[in-house]
C-alpha cells in the first residue's frame, strides 16, 4: 500500500516537473499583460487573452518564417528518408563486402559536432553561390538527419520477417516488386516514426541558418527569429511565450500521432539489426 | 520506386525555389543594411520611395539588423558573394571591419560628400591609414531623460552636478513604487563617461602594446558612482539598456530618468502616449558645475563592401543618406547631431538636442585599435560592472576585466 | 542478443538458387547516401583541417589567398591555459548532466514499468510534452523562469520564506547560470533516455523477476542482477548519445549566456564559437573544434569498438 502511493506521488512529481514549463509557457501566452507583470504570479489563465498571439502573428515576416522552417525541415525529412531507406535496405537485408565499415561509417557520421563545421560549410556555400537559400539549409539538415534516419529504418527493416519477401519472390515477384508490395506497406508507420526525428532536428536548427542565411531576411526560419525575439518585443514576455507556443505546436501535434513508434524504432534500430 | 523518387525531387525543387527572384526585371535591387532604432519607420519609408522616385533604375530595400550578434552578421556579409549593398557600422567599429580587406575605399568621393565639414567624431574613425572606408552618418551622445512632473512633485531641481545629482535622484527614489533612475547594470557606455570624469581610461597605450586599466583608482572611483546612482533604482544588475529594452521601462513605470541618446525620448511616447511633454533633458551633471559629465560620442558611418556587383547605386544611396536634406531629416527625426559641421544648426531649437550638445563638448572615444570590437564583442567591462555591483571586490573584478582587454586588444599583432 | 522479444531479427537466407547473385545492387544503394557524406560531411571536415592549418582570418575569409602556417595554430590553442579550463569545465559539465540523467531517467523508467496505465499515460503524457518542446522554446521559457524581478522561481522561493532570493538575478552568478543550464539540458534530456529505457525494461520477460522476487531478491538486487545486465547494451547506447548530446549542445549556451557570465559556462563548443565568430581567429576556431572531434572519438572509442564487434556477430 505504502509503495503504492509513493509511487503516485513519484509519477505526479515527474508529471510536474516536466509539465510545469511548458505550462508556464502557454499560461503567459494566455496571460494579460498586467497579469504577467504583477508581482504575485497567477496559476490559471484567467481571464484569458488572445492578444499575445496577435502580436505574435502580426510580426513582420511571421509566417513567411513559419513557411521555411516546413518547407526546409520536410525537404530535408523527405530527402534522407528517400537516401536512407536504399542503404538500410542494403544493411538489412544484403550481405556485402565493406557492409561493417559502411556502418561504423553512418555511426561514427552520427557524432558529428556539426556546430564545428559552420565554417568550411559557409564557404562552400559562398564559392558554390549556395548562401542565401533555402536549398543550401535543406541539404545541410538533410545530412544531419541522415545517418539517424538510415540507423533507424534499418532497424525497422530488420524487424520485418524475411520470409515475406521471400515467399513473394517465390511467386514471382522480382526483388523490388516485393519490396515495394510487402515490405514497405509494413515499413510505412517506422518511416513516419523516424521522419519525425529528422524534423524535430530540422525544426530546431539555429546555427546553421543563423549563418547560412545572410541577406535574404525573408529567408529566415523560426528558431532564429525566435532568438532575436527579445529584442523584437522588448519586455514583451507574452509574446515571446506566444511566439514560442506557435513554434511548439507542429512538432507537438505530429509527436502524439507518432510517438509510441519512435521509442521502439530506436530500441529495435539502435542496438541490433 | 524511381517514380516517387521523381516526384519527390520535384517537390523539393518546386518548394526549394519558391522564393528565388524571377528574372527579367530591369530594375536594380539594392539592399541597406540599417541597425535597430536607428530611424523611424516613417523616415525610412518616406526615404525609400523619394529615393526609388529619383533613382528610377534602382528598387530600394532596407533591412533593420539587431544589435545582437551583428558582428558576426557584418563580417558574413562582408565575405559573401553577393552582400547588402549599403551597411551601417558603429564608428568603433569601422576599423575592425577595413581589416578584412573586403570594404570599397572611397577616399575619391570625398570631396563630392563634402569630408571637409564632416565631424571628427565619425569622419576619424571611418578612415584607416589616410583612406576614408566609413562615410560619417550621424552621431549621438547620452544625455538624461527626466520626467518633468515627477520632478516636480518631489521638488527637485536639475542638477548641475554630481553630488546635486546624487541628492535628487535619492529624494525622487523615496517616493514609493517610483524609481529615481532607472539604469541598468550593464550601460558600459555611461560608466565609461564617470571614469573619464575622473581621469582614468578603459584601456591605454604603452609603446605598442596596449593595458586595460580599469584596476586604477580613477576607473574605480568612476565604477564606485556608478554603483551609488544605479542603487537609487531597480535597474537589473545583469543586464543593459536593450534586455529589457529601457525606453520600454520607463514607458511602463513610475521611473523619473534614464541616460540614452535624446531620440530615446520620441520611443517613450511612442508607447505612452500619455507621457507627451513630460520629458525633459539635461547632460549628464560633471563633477563641478563648470563642466558637465564626460560622455562617449557614439554614432554610425556608412560602409559599401567590396564585394557589392553594385557599387554605383550603393554610392547614390550614401550619397543621398549623408546628404544635407536627409541628414537634416534624421536628425530632426531622431534628435541626431548630423554628420557637417555645418548642419549643427538645424536642429538647434530642440531641447533634447540643445542638452546633447552641452555634453558634446565633453566627448570622447573608445580606445583607438582595430582590436576594440573584439572588447566589445566579448565584454569583459559589463562583466566587472555586474560584479561589482553584486558584492564582489571591486579590485579584483577589475584586474579581472583588464586582462581580457589587454589580451583582446594585443590579440593578433 | 535480442532485446526487442516480439521483433526477431533474422539475417537473410543463403541466396536461393533462382536469385542470380548481383553484387552491384548494395553499392547502387548505399552510393547516395556515401556521396552524400562524402560531400557535405568529409569535404567540410577536410576544409576544416585546411582552415585550422592556415592563417585565416577576417581577411583571409574575404579575399583568399591564406597561407599555410603548420601547426602553429595547435600549439597556441594547446599552449593557452584558457583552453584547458574549457576542456575541463567541458567534461565537468558532460560528467554531470549525463549522470543526472542517466540515473533520472533510469528511475523514471522503473516507475513507468511500475505503475498502472492511466498514470502511466500521464506521465508519459508530460515526458512527449517535454520532448516536443523545440531547444530554441524551451531556452526561452528557462530566461523567463529564472528572470530576476518576474521570474516565477525567484516568487516561489521568496514564497518558501528564502528572503534573499528576491530580485536574485540568477544570470550574474557563473554558478548559477552553470547549474540552470545543467537543469535545462537534463530536463530536455531525460524524456529521450527514460522512454527509450523504458521501452527496452518492457521486453524482460516478466519470469525472470518473479523467479527473482521468489528468491528474495530486493528492488536493487533485482535491478543490479537482471534489469542492468539485460540491458547493458542499451544503457550504453543512450549513454553515449547522451555524451555525444551534451558534449555539443551549444544552442542553449549560446542563447542563455553566451558562455558567460565570465567564461563560467563556455563549453568546448562555445569557445570555438566565441574565438571564431567574435573574435575572427576561424583559424584557432578551426583547430579548437578539430580537437574537440578527437576528444569525442576518443571517450566513445570503446563504443565504436563494441560495435563493430556485435556487427560481425550478426
Amino acid at each position: 500500500m505504502i509503495g503504492r502511493i509513493s509511487r503516485t506521488t513519484a509519477a505526479l512529481v515527474v508529471f510536474a516537473v516536466s509539465v510545469f514549463p511548458v505550462y508556464w509557457m502557454v499560461l503567459t501566452a494566455f496571460k494579460p499583460t498586467k497579469d504577467i507583470q504583477s508581482a504575485t504570479p497567477t496559476f490559471l489563465p484567467l481571464p484569458i487573452t488572445f492578444e499575445h498571439f496577435g502580436t505574435a502573428i502580426a510580426a513582420k515576416g511571421f509566417f513567411s518564417f513559419w513557411r521555411n522552417s516546413l518547407l526546409v525541415a520536410g525537404g530535408a525529412v523527405l530527402l534522407s528518408l528517400l537516401v536512407a531507406l536504399l542503404a538500410a535496405y542494403a544493411v538489412a537485408r544484403l550481405q556485402w563486402k565493406g557492409r561493417r565499415g559502411f556502418i561504423l561509417m553512418v555511426f561514427v557520421a552520427q557524432m558529428t559536432p556539426w556546430e564545428a563545421l559552420l565554417i568550411p560549410i559557409y564557404v562552400i556555400a559562398r564559392d558554390t553561390g549556395m548562401l542565401d537559400t533555402l536549398w543550401m539549409l535543406t541539404l545541410v539538415y538533410f545530412m544531419i538527419t541522415l545517418p539517424f534516419t538510415v540507423v533507424t529504418l534499418r532497424g525497422f527493416l530488420a524487424a520485418i520477417p524475411v520470409d515475406l519477401e521471400e515467399a513473394a519472390q517465390v511467386d514471382g515477384c522480382s526483388r523490388a516488386q516485393a519490396f515495394r508490395r510487402v515490405v514497405f506497406p509494413l515499413l510505412a508507420p517506422g518511416l513516419l516514426a523516424t521522419s519525425l526525428f529528422g524534423f524535430i532536428t530540422a525544426w530546431n536548427e539555429f546555427a546553421f541558418a543563423n549563418v547560412l542565411i545572410i541577406k535574404d531576411q525573408d529567408d529566415r526560419t523560426l528558431p532564429v527569429w525566435l532568438s532575436s525575439f527579445n529584442n523584437t518585443f522588448g519586455t514583451d514576455w507574452g509574446a515571446t511565450m506566444a511566439a514560442s507556443t506557435l513554434f511548439m505546436l507542429p512538432v507537438l501535434l505530429i509527436f502524439i500521432v507518432l510517438q509510441g513508434r519512435v521509442t521502439t524504432g530506436i530500441v529495435g534500430g539502435a542496438v541490433k539489426g | 520506386m524511381s517514380r516517387t523518387a521523381a516526384l519527390l525531387v520535384l517537390a523539393l525543387t518546386l518548394s526549394a525555389c519558391g522564393t528565388s527572384a524571377g528574372g527579367g526585371d530591369e530594375k536594380q535591387e539594392i539592399t541597406v543594411w540599417l541597425m535597430k532604432d536607428t530611424a523611424t519607420e516613417e523616415f525610412v519609408s518616406e526615404f525609400e520611395s523619394e529615393f526609388e522616385r529619383d533613382h528610377a533604375n534602382l528598387d530600394l530595400k532596407v533591412q533593420v539588423q539587431e544589435w545582437n550578434g551583428i558582428t558576426q552578421k557584418v563580417t558574413s556579409a562582408l565575405a559573401s558573394t553577393d552582400p547588402p549593398d549599403v551597411i551601417e557600422v558603429g564608428n568603433t567599429q569601422v576599423a575592425q571591419y577595413v581589416a578584412s580587406k573586403g570594404v570599397t575605399d572611397l577616399s575619391g568621393r570625398k570631396g563630392e560628400l563634402r569630408g571637409d565639414d564632416w565631424i571628427p567624431g565619425l569622419a576619424e574613425p571611418g578612415a584607416v591609414d589616410g583612406k576614408q572606408f566609413g562615410v560619417p552618418f550621424y552621431a549621438a551622445n547620452r544625455v538624461v531623460i527626466y520626467r518633468k512632473d515627477l520632478f516636480e512633485a518631489a521638488g527637485v531641481a536639475v542638477p548641475k552636478t554630481r553630488d546635486e545629482w546624487l541628492a535628487a535622484t535619492a529624494k525622487l527614489d523615496q517616493v514609493p513604487d517610483q524609481q529615481g533612475i532607472y539604469l541598468p547594470g550593464q550601460n558600459w557606455y555611461t560608466l565609461s563617461g564617470f571614469v573619464w570624469d575622473e581621469g582614468g581610461d578603459l584601456a591605454a597605450q604603452d609603446g605598442g602594446t596596449w593595458k586595460g586599466t580599469l584596476n586604477t583608482p580613477e576607473a574605480l572611483a568612476g565604477m564606485d558612482f556608478y554603483k551609488r546612482l544605479q542603487a537609487l533604482g531597480d535597474g537589473p544588475k545583469d543586464s543593459d539598456e536593450a534586455k529589457p529594452q529601457q525606453t520600454d521601462v520607463v514607458a511602463g513605470g513610475k521611473v523619473a530618468q534614464f541616460i540614452a541618446v535624446p531620440g530615446a525620448a520620441k520611443l517613450v511616447t511612442k508607447a505612452n502616449p500619455a507621457l507627451e511633454g513630460k520629458l525633459g533633458f539635461f547632460p549628464i551633471p560633471g563633477k563641478t558645475a563648470d563642466q558637465p559629465g564626460a560622455v562617449f560620442t557614439g554614432g554610425s558611418d556608412l560602409i559599401i563592401p567590396l564585394a557589392s556587383s553594385r557599387q554605383d547605386g550603393a554610392y547614390e544611396v550614401v550619397k543621398a543618406l549623408t546628404g544635407e536634406k536627409w541628414q537634416v531629416e534624421l536628425a530632426k527625426a531622431m534628435n541626431y547631431v548630423p554628420n557637417r559641421k555645418s548642419l549643427a544648426g538645424a536642429v538647434g531649437g530642440d531641447p533634447g538636442t540643445a542638452a546633447m550638445a552641452l555634453g558634446a563638448a565633453n566627448g570622447h572615444a573608445t580606445p583607438n585599435s582595430p582590436n576594440w570590437a573584439a572588447v566589445e564583442a566579448r565584454n569583459p567591462i559589463k562583466e566587472f560592472q555586474t560584479a561589482v555591483l553584486t558584492g564582489a571586490d571591486p579590485k579584483a573584478a577589475a584586474a579581472k576585466a583588464d586582462e581580457v582587454i589587454t589580451q583582446a586588444l594585443n590579440s593578433g599583432k | 542478443m535480442t532485446l526487442v522479444a516480439e521483433r526477431p531479427v533474422r539475417t537473410p537466407a543463403p541466396a536461393t538458387p533462382k536469385r542470380r547473385r548481383r553484387p552491384v545492387l548494395p553499392y547502387l544503394l548505399i552510393a547516395p547516401t556515401l556521396l552524400a557524406t562524402a560531400y557535405l560531411l568529409l569535404y567540410p571536415l577536410v576544409r576544416n583541417v585546411i582552415i585550422s592549418l592556415q592563417e585565416f582570418g577576417l581577411p583571409q575569409l574575404v579575399r583568399g589567398d591564406a597561407k599555410f602556417v603548420g601547426l602553429a595554430n595547435y600549439a597556441r590553442v594547446l599552449s593557452d591555459p584558457e583552453f584547458w579550463a574549457v576542456v575541463r569545465r567541458t567534461l565537468w559539465f558532460t560528467a554531470i548532466n549525463v549522470v543526472l540523467i542517466m540515473v533520472l531517467s533510469t528511475l523514471v523508467a522503473l516507475l513507468l514499468v511500475r505503475l498502472g496505465r492511466w498514470l502511466r499515460l500521464l506521465v508519459m503524457g508530460g515526458l512527449v510534452l517535454t520532448w516536443a518542446t523545440p531547444v530554441i522554446a524551451a531556452t526561452t521559457v528557462f530566461q523567463w523562469l529564472f528572470q530576476s524581478r518576474l521570474g516565477v522561481v525567484n516568487w516561489a522561493l521568496v514564497a518558501l520564506g528564502f528572503e534573499e532570493y528576491r530580485d536574485y538575478t540568477w544570470f550574474a552568478d557563473g554558478e548559477a547560470t552553470f547549474g540552470i543550464l545543467v537543469a535545462l539540458i537534463v530536463w530536455q534530456s531525460i524524456p529521450f533516455a527514460a522512454m527509450s529505457l523504458y521501452a527496452a525494461m518492457i521486453t524482460i520477460p516478466q519470469e525472470l523477476y518473479e523467479a527473482a522476487r521468489m528468491d528474495g531478491a530486493g528492488a536493487w538486487r533485482v535491478f543490479s542482477t537482471i534489469t542492468f545486465p539485460m540491458l547493458r547494451a542499451m544503457f550504453g547506447l543512450i549513454t553515449c548519445l547522451e555524451v555525444i548530446w551534451v558534449v555539443k549542445a551549444f544552442v542553449q549556451i549560446w542563447v542563455i549566456s553566451q558562455g558567460g557570465p565570465g567564461q563560467a559556462t563556455t563549453t568546448l563548443p562555445v569557445y570555438a564559437f566565441q574565438v571564431a565568430q567574435s573574435l575572427q581567429r576561424y583559424d584557432l576556431g578551426a583547430a579548437v573544434s578539430m580537437l574537440m572531434v578527437v576528444l569525442l572519438v576518443l571517450a566513445l572509442l570503446a563504443y565504436f569498438r563494441q560495435l563493430y564487434r556485435q556487427e560481425r556477430e550478426a
